[in-house]
């Protein structure tokens, strides 16, 4: 196992090493420059534009050969210098550093929310199945699917902060992390990144529970006398964890640079995702290189710890 | 008993400004809400975008500003700048009790320092470097700054331009000297140095002081107790702390004002009449300089016909410019019919022809226009049918930028009259970084030119276009920028418009003979009607400013340059 893991976490590097290498010669072979913000002005006041393009890419060290700029940001980065980041004038690894925490927050707390209530209403409505709770849980966990975040998040806000003045509008990101005062001004995030994934695993638990409950050993179980309870908590949860493990610990990797992304934005959370996806709009290469790096590393890990976990969930499973 | 007498006064005096001050306690957290994007720096002489020149302004302010009605005042600026009766030598006098951060004294050396050193220097590339020059002898040089004595400093011309001052020298703002001077030539560290992007230095320059920046959420700012206003304004601002709130949607911002969860922000037109009925905000609507227009491709890319001014007088003639006031814009506009807003002291109607509005909004005379110009045919019920000079449908690519939401209803609209006019009109929505990179920028073709804005005559855009919905903004005091889009040689001139006479009107602008208020008023009238007459874009609207404000904010002075004395506003 433990031979097993040292050799996943060399792909993981090689990987991340080929995503970034794939990114950041993507990001120079593209259209787009930092230059290009300057240069209406620099036409209105009658400027030349190639020499401004030339002065502002020098600025940033974009004149220089691929190769070379390419191996000066290798070199850095082992340093520890992730660049400087142009739209926003900090280096990078202070700006990740500074927001990672918005994103892990919501992304956490909307996961485990959505991980642990989608579970266990889908089994429960696989139990119950064909029964009104059944039906309840099916049409709301459709719902949940239907329905988009970004508009569930306004009307969230219209309802809960505009109308009924519980929830302040938007994410006050002077509370401290650990307090109840930011436990409740993420609530209406929470919710709303959270809605459309428990109505997913909700589906998909409830799917693979009546797969189970329909196998061999479930009717041997229960011929033996084994209490009902039993039945479904150790021996169907168990099997049936394994396809949604799969896909929870692969949505994760989604919702960080999709789901969270609208929510951060309709609550003005200033996570990765809007710091991502500004810095691809202001050609601000060093963020978007360094954002797609954290990216990929962590589907590569999740994929690592997703596989450890199937070895404790399916005893049959061994990894040499 | 002089003296004694001075005392009491004095004793007096401070006991009535006391009583005022403490009458107004400087209290509170006005925050005002955007979705328009943050800040790139507060490092602004590195700075593009307009955020960073309004978040760095906060703790900054200039030699001098203006009021709603274009009336001057001085801020860093000890008196009003002194122009030499030719024009060409500018005398500015500062404020002999302005600070940096360290307690020492800014001093006209640091002035000329910024100009010489930084903004004009080939190392740091300064965006708005041109202007601060001028052509002498078909050369670009820059104007002369020199130091005079502590707080007094000159810029030397070596040719007249009457509006200078309102375009550059009235907003120029200093860089400390001897912080500056450890990073110059190196633009790397210049860019980076903490004093710059934390504002550290500003001392007692600007009403705030720097506090907080979170990018993408919040930029905050807190009181200056030794701003250098507070001792003619009775101890501003009052404000504790001002911050700049940033939403990712209009929707979450405005749900934020009406849930008064902040103090101030934008308002969209089909929100007016909801905010104005709520109890706790007022509502103003203010003129702006900004205009949205229809440009004509008259390069060789474009439509052959859009190069007739009948023609382009034709196209304005059947686009209803009150229709995009009433539906689109809710009431919340003028239509435009030069770049010159109403508020600008230049505005004239005289000799303007008004396309699009009263009876020059006419499809039938329209379509004749184009009929007579080539494009169509009349029938034997006497009525004209438009098509291609060779008698196919006539059809023409309209773009405007996706995610303006006034943009794209405008363009809808055109389209739909020109549909009507029994023109095909294919609409393309485009990034607006798209419609920079591939619909305006051009060159000639079969060349290595970098694409540019206006590569002369020859040159064409990379996409073809005929119509295309923008807007831009004019300064109402100093319009003279404007040469930019009409002239021959302006930078901005994409469309490919080209006019001896304009030219020569904008060059007689910036002589000395504009230097005479009645003479600049008529060169601009005439270049108003030329414009009215030529077409080369069909100036649509001028959108009014829709802002809603927390009533519990007193001070306010409604105008086209309202926050002009936002350091005097307070809660109530």
């Amino acid at each position: 196992m433990r031979n097993y893991i040292i050799k996943r976490l060399a792909y993981t590097l090689v990987i991340a090493w080929g995503v970034l290498t794939v990114t950041f010669v993507l990001l120079r072979l593209g259209p787009g420059s930092p230059a290009d913000k300057y240069l209406a002005n620099i036409a209105a006041r009658g400027g030349n534009v190639a020499e401004v393009i030339a002065n502002i890419e020098a600025r940033y060290g974009l004149n220089k050969p691929l190769y070379e700029q390419y191996w000066d940001y290798l070199v850095n980065l082992v340093r520890g210098d992730w660049g400087w980041s142009t739209s926003t004038s900090m280096p990078v690894m202070e700006l990740l550093a500074r927001h990672w925490i918005y994103s892990a927050q919501l992304i956490l707390l909307s996961f485990l929310l959505a991980s642990f209530f989608g579970i266990a209403i889908g089994i429960y409505s696989a139990v119950k199945q064909h029964t009104r709770t059944d039906y309840l849980a099916t049409f709301l966990s459709f719902v949940g699917i239907s329905i988009p975040n970004f508009w569930l998040g306004i009307m969230l806000i219209l309802v809960f902060g505009v109308k009924l003045g519980w929830f302040k509008t938007y994410y006050d990101t002077g509370l401290p992390i650990f307090s109840l005062a930011n436990l409740e001004a993420l609530v209406l995030p929470v919710f709303t990144l959270s809605t459309g994934m428990m109505a997913g695993y909700t589906r998909y638990a409830r799917s693979s529970t009546l797969d189970n409950l329909r196998l061999d050993f479930v009717t041997a179980a229960r011929a033996k006398g084994v209490p009902e309870r039993t039945v479904i908590l150790k021996h169907v949860f168990r099997n049936a964890m394994l396809p949604i493990i799969t896909i929870i610990l692969f949505d994760l990797g989604a919702i960080v640079f999709g789901g969270a992304y609208l929510t951060e934005i309709v609550f003005g959370i200033p996570g990765l995702g809007r710091i991502s996806f500004n810095a691809i709009f202001a050609d601000d290469y060093p963020v978007v290189v360094a954002v797609t790096l954290i990216g990929a590393f962590l589907v590569l890990v999740t994929n690592l710890v997703t596989d450890i976990i199937y070895t404790y969930l399916d005893p049959r499973i061994r990894y040499v | 008993m002089k003296t004694k007498l001075l005392a009491i006064l004095l004793s007096v005096a401070f006991v009535v400004s006391g009583c005022q001050a403490a009458a107004r306690q400087a209290e509170g957290t006005y925050t005002t809400g955007t979705s328009a994007g943050d800040a790139e720096t507060l490092n602004w002489l590195i700075a593009a975008d307009s955020a960073s020149f309004s978040y760095a302004g906060q703790t900054l302010d200039s030699l001098a500003s203006y009021d709603n009605d274009f009336k001057v005042h001085v801020r860093h600026a000890a008196k009003p700048i002194e122009v030499s009766p030719d024009g060409l030598v500018y005398t500015i006098t500062i404020r002999d009790y302005l600070k940096w951060s360290d307690g020492t004294s800014v001093t006209a050396e640091d002035y000329v320092y910024t100009l010489k050193n930084l903004m004009f220097s080939d190392w740091l590339n300064y965006t708005y470097q041109s202007d601060w020059q001028e052509e002498v002898d078909g050369k670009s040089v820059f104007v002369e700054p020199k130091v005079v004595n502590a707080t007094t400093f000159t810029i030397t011309r070596k040719t007249v331009e009457p509006e200078f001052m309102d375009n550059a020298l009235m907003g120029l703002t200093p860089y400390p000297k001897n912080i500056a001077q450890k990073y110059e030539g190196n633009v790397k560290a210049f860019t980076e140095a903490e004093e710059f992007n934390k504002l550290t230095y500003t001392g007692n320059l600007g009403p705030f002081k720097f506090e907080e920046w979170v990018r993408n959420d919040k930029f905050v700012v807190s009181r200056n107790p030794d701003f250098y206003l507070s001792r003619e304004d009775k101890g501003t601002p009052f404000f504790q702390k001002y911050v700049i709130k940033l939403f990712g949607t209009p929707a979450a911002r405005m749900a934020a004002l009406e849930a008064g969860d902040i103090t101030s922000s934008a308002v969209d037109p089909p929100q007016v009449a909801k905010f104005m009925k709520l109890p706790e905000l007022n509502v103003y609507t203010t003129p702006t300089s900004g205009y949205e227009f229809l440009a004509f491709n008259m390069r060789s890319n474009g439509w052959e016909g859009l190069r007739q001014k009948e023609v382009r007088q034709a196209i304005s003639m059947a686009i209803s410019k009150e229709t995009i006031v009433k539906d689109i814009l809710l009431g919340f506009g003028e239509p435009a019919f030069s770049f010159l807003p109403k508020v600008s002291p230049w505005y004239t109607e005289e000799g303007v022809t008004k396309y699009g509005v009263g009876p020059l909004y006419n499809k039938e005379k329209s379509r004749e226009m184009l009929v007579k110009a080539g494009y169509g045919t009349k029938k034997a019920d006497g009525s004209f049918q438009v098509t291609g000079k060779d008698g196919k449908p006539l059809k023409l690519v309209l773009t405007t930028n996706v995610g303006n939401e006034t943009r794209e209803k405008m363009a809808a609209l055109i389209k739909q009259e020109l549909t009507d006019m029994g023109i095909e009109v294919d609409l393309k929505l485009v990034p607006f970084a798209t419609l920079l990179g591939n619909y305006l920028r051009n060159k000639e073709p079969g060349t290595d030119q970098e694409p540019g804005f206006n590569n002369g005559p020859r040159a064409v855009s990379q996409e073809s276009w005929d119509l295309l919905v923008l807007g831009f903004s004019t300064n109402p005091i100093a319009p003279s920028g404007q040469e930019v889009f009409f002239t021959t040689k302006g930078g901005l001139n994409a469309f490919g418009y080209f006019n001896e006479k304009m030219d020569q009107l904008f060059r007689r602008v910036k002589s000395k003979e504009a230097l005479d208020p009645k003479a600049r008023k008529a060169m601009y009238q005439e270049i108003s009607a030329i414009i009215a007459d030529e077409q080369p874009v069909d100036f649509l609207t001028f959108p009014r400013g829709i802002g809603g404000i927390s009533k519990r904010v007193t001070g306010i002075v409604p105008g086209i340059n309202m926050g002009w004395n936002f350091h005097t506003w307070y809660f109530q």
